[in-house]
């Protein structure tokens, strides 16, 4: 047999006798198609949450957010208070914010009508689907009412009078990536490198060394733990100093309040590979299966892709990834300007679910040991 | 006895990989495990290393029971498995650090004991270079190194000088007499009857899980392996007359060797060639040869040690 067919059917027949990476290698591309059809398989695949303060409160008011909601771009939240809604806005709960002025209604049949609109300008392709949603809604709705009013074409608009978004600034591509990009290491290069840590001993046999001395399963966790700490700090470092050299992005560094954030989110992506490391039994399989979660992790966290791209069930799963409040947090820190108090939840999310998935890691690892 | 194994088993499934395995390891001696690949041998030194768990029985290092005093217990061994295990990308020194850092110990302490690698062990010369630089040779004794620098006082070998050329075996059993003389306590496991012969002060020979024999080899030899043989090589044309004139001493050929048992050995010698040279036979070799403990091996399983182990 020639030596290269030959190479390539031992890879093959291995390939095969290893069940995880047979798993994993028809898991990812069944997946990644499954997301992608959810996403772009729809009429509309966009979906954010809208604010709306109805201040006319008059039937008319009432249908058009009926209609709103019923365009499948929106999901609508709404507001007695404006004060309240733009609250939400700030805090990226809702992607804009609209505003029915008292006496709506009744200037519709003037021709003078003005809705506000305030939009979170923390993403730029989001702020502009929102922004062009709304206009195309309003503009048809008066297109609609005018011709069943009146009996003529209309082709005026409803006035949107853009307010000035919360954080004062509109935000460009360069701002509203580097805080996604600051995720990655987050998600790949913590997450990678714990599961290579483990694996890599367990492969190369040091580990019965390691498991022969008096050390105790904790402590290995905890010195694996501290490497890939180091590995994925020198990852962000590097991100940053990059992002700040060829962006020039107009953000706010703020240390501190960064520091914890990326700490917990790396301890998350680190116990996530330790789970990995000791669930999958070849190297190969785990390998795949870090890469594999990490690549899908993304969508639904928001570091790169916006989530309103998802189906509003696929939004939800978000809530349950911890890297998505990490994310969310070093958007609201560098482009909102976010204080320690602002931070209280996504710290709190991430310290528990760090040291929940953290625990869940030394379990298994000292099960694996024991076994 | 600083090692004491009462009665341990350990299945793997259905098969009984350690049976019934009682033995006791006096302090100071060098223990050989000795016998064919599969007889039990890596596991029973995985179980006292606390690597492997074990099903019934009690084992204890140095009055440390096995189970309740596990990291005691790891802490009193240094075990060197047959695998080398450095990291390639670190340098010998820097091997030995880490395995240092394992058993917490000092940096005095870690100086003095790459002091005795570098003397005893021989590690000195390569201290400083990468583990993936290094020989087969040089990386067994370094792997050696790290697996003692914490000066226990017993040091488990599984198969220490399995692939190694004839020279550096020799060499490796000089380092292993040496630990002896450091005052170790030496378990080894080797399925080369040699070997065991050769360094250890005593030798359970195992077959099947289970301890087949026990004792000081020569022991073995005596009360197992048989009498010592004489065996005489002559022209081959010769051969049928010298067996018909040796035909009083039981002599059976094998290849193209007369081989006569004798508990005489010497008397017999001398007895044989007088007879073969007064029948004008001419003789190309004749010696004595002592029993070996593949004798002892095939006296007690009925087939050869190193048939399944090559």
């Amino acid at each position: 047999m020639n030596s290269v067919i030959g190479i390539a059917v031992k890879d093959i027949k291995t390939f095969f006798r290893e069940r995880g990476t047979i798993f994993w290698t028809i898991a990812f591309p069944v997946v990644i198609m499954l997301l992608f059809t959810a996403i772009f398989g729809r009429e509309i695949p966009f979906n954010a949450n809208i604010g709306i303060v109805d201040y006319d409160k008059t039937p008319v008011t009432t249908s058009i957010i009926s209609g709103l909601n019923g365009t499948g771009a929106f999901s609508l939240k709404v507001y007695t208070d404006k004060t309240e809604a733009l609250k939400d806005l700030n805090a990226s709960n809702v992607r804009g914010v609209v505003t029915l002025p008292e006496g709506f209604t009744q200037s519709l049949y003037y021709q003078n009508a003005t809705i506000s609109m305030a939009v979170d300008e923390t993403n730029p392709d989001v702020a502009r689907l929102v922004r062009d949603g709304i206009r195309t809604y309003f503009s048809e709705y008066y297109k609609a009412f005018y011709n069943v009013t009146f009996g003529v074409d209309y082709t005026e608009p409803i006035t949107v009078n853009e307010e000035a978004s919360v954080i004062g600034q509109k935000i460009g591509y360069k701002e509203s990536i580097v805080p996604g990009m600051l995720t990655y290491p987050l998600l790949f290069s913590s997450m990678v490198v714990s599961t290579g840590a483990i694996v890599f001993e367990r492969e190369k046999g040091t580990l019965k060394k390691i498991r022969a001395s008096p050390v105790r399963p904790i402590n290995v966790l905890f010195g694996k733990t501290l490497a890939a700490l180091f590995q994925t700090a020198i990852s962000i470092l590097v991100m940053s100093v990059l992002a700040v050299m060829l962006l020039g992005p107009n953000l706010n560094w703020n240390i501190p309040l960064l520091t914890p954030i990326l700490f917990l989110g790396s301890m998350n992506g680190i116990a996530l590979g330790l789970i990995i490391s000791c669930i999958g039994r070849a190297p190969q399989e785990a390998s795949n299966a870090a890469t594999t979660m990490g690549i899908i992790l993304q969508f639904f966290t928001g570091m790169y892709f916006p989530i309103e791209y998802l189906p509003t069930y696929l939004q939800q799963i978000g809530k349950f990834i911890p890297m998505t409040y990490a994310a969310q947090a070093l958007r609201d820190i560098m482009i909102r300007n976010a204080t320690l108090a602002d931070l209280a939840l996504p710290l709190t999310t991430l310290t528990i679910t760090a040291i929940a998935l953290y625990a869940i890691g030394v379990l298994l690892y000292r099960r694996w040991v024991e076994k | 006895m600083i090692i004491e194994v009462d009665r341990v088993v350990k299945h793997y499934g259905n098969v009984r990989a350690v049976d019934d395995v009682s033995f006791g390891v006096e302090e100071g001696e060098i223990f050989g495990l000795l016998g064919p690949n599969g007889a039990g041998k890596t596991t029973l030194m995985e179980i006292l290393c606390g690597l492997r768990k074990f099903d019934e029985g009690k084992a204890s290092i140095q009055g440390f029971d096995l189970v309740k005093d596990s990291r005691k217990v790891r802490s009193l061994i240094g075990f060197c498995p047959q695998e080398t295990l450095l990291y390639d990308l670190l340098s010998v020194r820097e091997n030995l650090s880490f395995s240092a850092s394992l058993y917490s110990l000092s940096r005095s302490k870690f100086k003095e004991r790459v002091e005795f690698s570098s003397k005893v062990l021989g590690v000195g010369e390569f201290l400083n270079r990468k583990a993936e630089k290094l020989s087969g040779g040089m990386k067994r004794r370094a792997n050696l190194a790290a697996s003692i620098i914490h000066d226990p006082p017993i040091v488990i070998l599984d198969e220490p000088t399995v692939g190694f050329d004839p020279t550096i075996k020799r060499e490796f059993w000089e380092l292993i007499k040496n630990l002896k003389t450091d005052g170790k306590t030496v378990l080894l496991s080797t399925h080369d009857m040699y070997e065991a012969d050769e360094i250890c002060d005593r030798v359970a020979i195992m077959e099947k899980g289970k301890v087949a024999a026990l004792d000081k080899p020569h022991i073995l030899k005596e009360t197992i392996g048989g009498q010592p043989s004489i065996h005489v090589r002559v022209k081959e044309a010769h051969t049928k007359k010298a067996l018909a004139a040796l035909k009083g001493y039981d002599g059976i050929l094998s290849g193209d060797e007369i081989r006569i048992a004798s508990k005489d050995p010497w008397k017999t010698m001398t007895e044989v060639s007088s007879k073969l040279s007064f029948q004008g036979i001419l003789t190309e070799k004749i010696e004595i040869v002592e029993p070996t403990l593949e004798d002892v091996f095939i006296k007690l399983s009925g087939r050869k040690l190193t048939e399944d182990s090559q």
